[in-house]
């Protein structure tokens, strides 16, 4: 039977279909979030790629900041405890995992089975999110897609502030007006990111395997930078950006399961 | 079950409008007292023929108040304080304010010199508790609280009005406790918020008065069957937890709340005015010295902890929201060793941000479901 997830961000819509529980059929990832037509969007083409229409979806999860606009979902989760579901499936070693969504970042302490033990979310600040890096990468006028390799060219990392987005921003512009190398400022950036997110996972134990999920795992830069500060490798799966719709479908599937329909 | 509505409803409608309280006590000619947070001698108010009359902060814009507090103050202070600025307290007669932490003294200060026509009494407790002489010097303090409370009553308080006080207040408190228990029964009645307007209710009316709404209240929920709640228990530890968006949160993931350790609420009824230990004065100031469990109490060993894990196992809550509030230190001080005792007692925590103030819940409403998801 097949189970859909969807993952409705701040900055993207996610969403994939499994078949069982099991096996990934399809993912789509649409870089719009929660208002738009992204999470419709992420929803067609997904349906698409899997080569099925919706009657043949047995359940569907919502997750995400959008997730309660999700009118197809039987039920919404808290991304929270899809990220944890979806890490397990992909890392099943993973008891600590590093979400760096685009408005919070989340640390996560999951068990053997991959239930959520214990987490810790930033507050009302944009100071390590996503959405500082989106900030930072403007200012530098740099890709988002483009800050990972381009701090990993960097040979004396810049100070920037870690707790506020405003201040930093300002640090950043002053860091380029006396000509520092704009792949230090990046690097710099990074850290700033790592130290306020480390603090969080310092706060709720971090267990080995580390992993990262969410779209800013794909950021080598970011993960660079937490290793150091954390002093541990972390693990991050191909499929990292989805692991909160995985979650999602998975949760479909055992809900479907305990119903005695699957 | 209407009479319980009708009850409910006149609590809900004090705490709404705590100005319409006011206004009712100052039209039958009596004079009110503000009380600061938290364990203000109100007692010695009331045995002083005032209406003693809790002030715990509001959702409102601060503006006035940013002259004297910096943005990362406590809430409560900084709402109090601007309410207090833009005269929104007018017709007390004065208000008490102790020096329980550094923003409470700070503001002891900032009221003297900002709102002129509002006296200010300041209390010290002793907040080392089990130092010997910590009875003498609170004993001390409330005679220095009766001296200026005098002055606008233009007599003094005398030792069988406090006696008679410390009979009507104990007897509040030992409704509280019992509507506490009576409550988790009835879970479909007594949701969170409405759990927290009762027990908040209490700072806007005069404690007789009050004895009687929850008498009331009481008996209705005893006469009615008992509710088999299915959903989620948990216990709440804190200052507060308002505003009541976050409790309303609690119920849409079928979470009741069946039990507190909230400075606000159960905190104000738990420990009562000990029967003996010679006179009035004394005997109030002896209930100081039986508070334990609280941030703002100074114990060499921790004991908040433990008796959360008491209260929880007691009520059989499977969690515990800590309420933090926003940059309370004593509370984020605590708030390590509450976790680690409740979580190696098998109890999940959630520490969850309070500032009072209304807003995007978004935040909050993650936090909550995914702590539901968890229990």
């Amino acid at each position: 039977m097949y189970t859909l997830g969807i993952d409705i961000g701040s900055t993207s819509s996610d969403a994939v279909v499994m078949r069982d529980g099991r096996d990934i059929i399809a993912a789509s990832v649409v870089s719009l979030g929660a208002g738009t037509i992204g999470p419709q969007l992420a929803y067609e083409k997904v349906l698409k790629e899997a080569k099925i229409t919706a009657e043949d979806i047995g359940g569907a999860v919502a997750t995400g900041y959008g997730r309660k606009t999700c009118d197809y979902a039987a039920k919404d989760l808290s991304e929270l405890t899809c990220h944890a579901k979806g890490i397990h499936f992909l890392i099943p070693t993973a008891r600590t995992v590093i979400d760096i969504g685009g408005q919070d970042a989340k640390v996560l302490q999951i068990g053997a089975q991959g239930q959520l033990m214990n987490f810790a979310m930033n507050d009302k600040c944009a100071a390590g999110t996503g959405r500082f890096l989106e900030v930072m990468a403007k200012v530098l006028n740099v890709k988002i897609e483009d800050m990972g390799s381009l701090s990993m060219k960097a040979k004396e990392p810049v100070s920037i502030s870690n707790t506020c987005t405003v201040f930093a921003e300002s640090e950043v512009i002053s860091q380029l007006s006396s000509k520092k190398d704009i792949a230090d400022i990046a690097a710099g950036i990074h850290r700033s990111v790592a130290k306020r997110v480390a603090g969080m996972a310092m706060r709720v134990g971090k267990q080995p395997d580390v992993a990262m999920s969410g779209g800013v795992a794909l950021n080598a830069g970011i993960v660079k930078a937490l290793e150091e500060e954390l002093n541990t490798s972390i693990l991050v799966h191909p499929y990292c950006q989805l692991a909160g719709a995985i979650g999602a479908a998975m949760a479909a599937w055992e809900d479907i399961r305990e119903e005695g329909k699957g | 079950m209407a009479d319980i509505q009708k009850r409910l409803s006149e609590l809900a409608a004090a705490v709404d409008n705590p100005k319409e309280r006011l206004e009712y006590y100052l039209g039958q000619g009596k004079k009110v007292v503000g009380c600061f947070p938290a364990y203000t001698p109100e007692e010695l108010v009331h045995a002083s023929g005032m209406i003693p009359m809790g002030l715990w902060g509001a959702q409102t814009e601060w503006k006035e108040v940013k002259r004297y507090l910096p943005a990362f103050a406590c809430p409560i202070m900084q709402s109090n304080l601007e309410l207090g600025l833009r005269g929104a307290y007018k017709g007390l007669s004065a208000v008490i304010i102790p020096t329980l932490c550094d923003t409470f003294r700070c503001v002891s200060q900032d009221w003297r010199f900002a709102v002129e026509d509002i006296p200010m009494i300041p209390v010290t407790h002793p907040q080392n508790n089990a130092n010997e002489g910590s009875t003498d010097f609170l004993v001390s303090e409330y005679e220095s609280v009766l001296n200026k409370l005098s002055v606008i009553t233009g007599m003094r308080m005398t030792d069988a009005a406090l006696e008679e006080t410390i009979e009507i207040y104990n007897e509040h408190s030992r409704l509280m406790q019992e509507f506490a228990q009576t409550a988790n029964d009835h879970l479909d009645v007594i949701t969170p918020a409405i759990r927290h307007i009762v027990m908040k209710s209490a700072q806007f009316y005069e404690k007789a008065e009050h004895s009687e709404i929850m008498k009331d209240i009481i008996e209705e929920l005893k006469n009615m069957p008992k509710h088999n709640f299915t959903g989620k228990k948990v216990i709440l530890s804190g200052i507060t937890a308002e505003p009541t968006e976050i409790l309303d949160i609690l119920a849409e993931y079928k979470i009741a709340v069946v039990g507190d350790d909230l400075v606000q609420e159960s905190h104000q009824y738990r420990v009562l005015i000990p029967e003996k230990g010679g006179s009035a004065v004394r005997r109030l100031a002896l209930q100081w010295k039986n508070r334990k469990g609280c941030s703002l109490v100074h114990e060499d060993f921790k004991s908040r902890g433990e008796m959360l894990v008491e209260l929880a196992k007691a009520n059989e809550a499977a969690g515990a929201v800590y309420c933090q509030m926003k940059f309370c230190d004593p509370e984020e001080y605590d708030y390590p060793i509450c976790a680690r005792t409740l979580r190696a007692a098998g109890i999940q925590v959630l520490q969850l941000d309070i500032d009072q103030q209304k807003g995007s819940f978004e935040q909050a409403r993650t936090r909550i479901q995914t702590f539901a998801e968890m229990l």
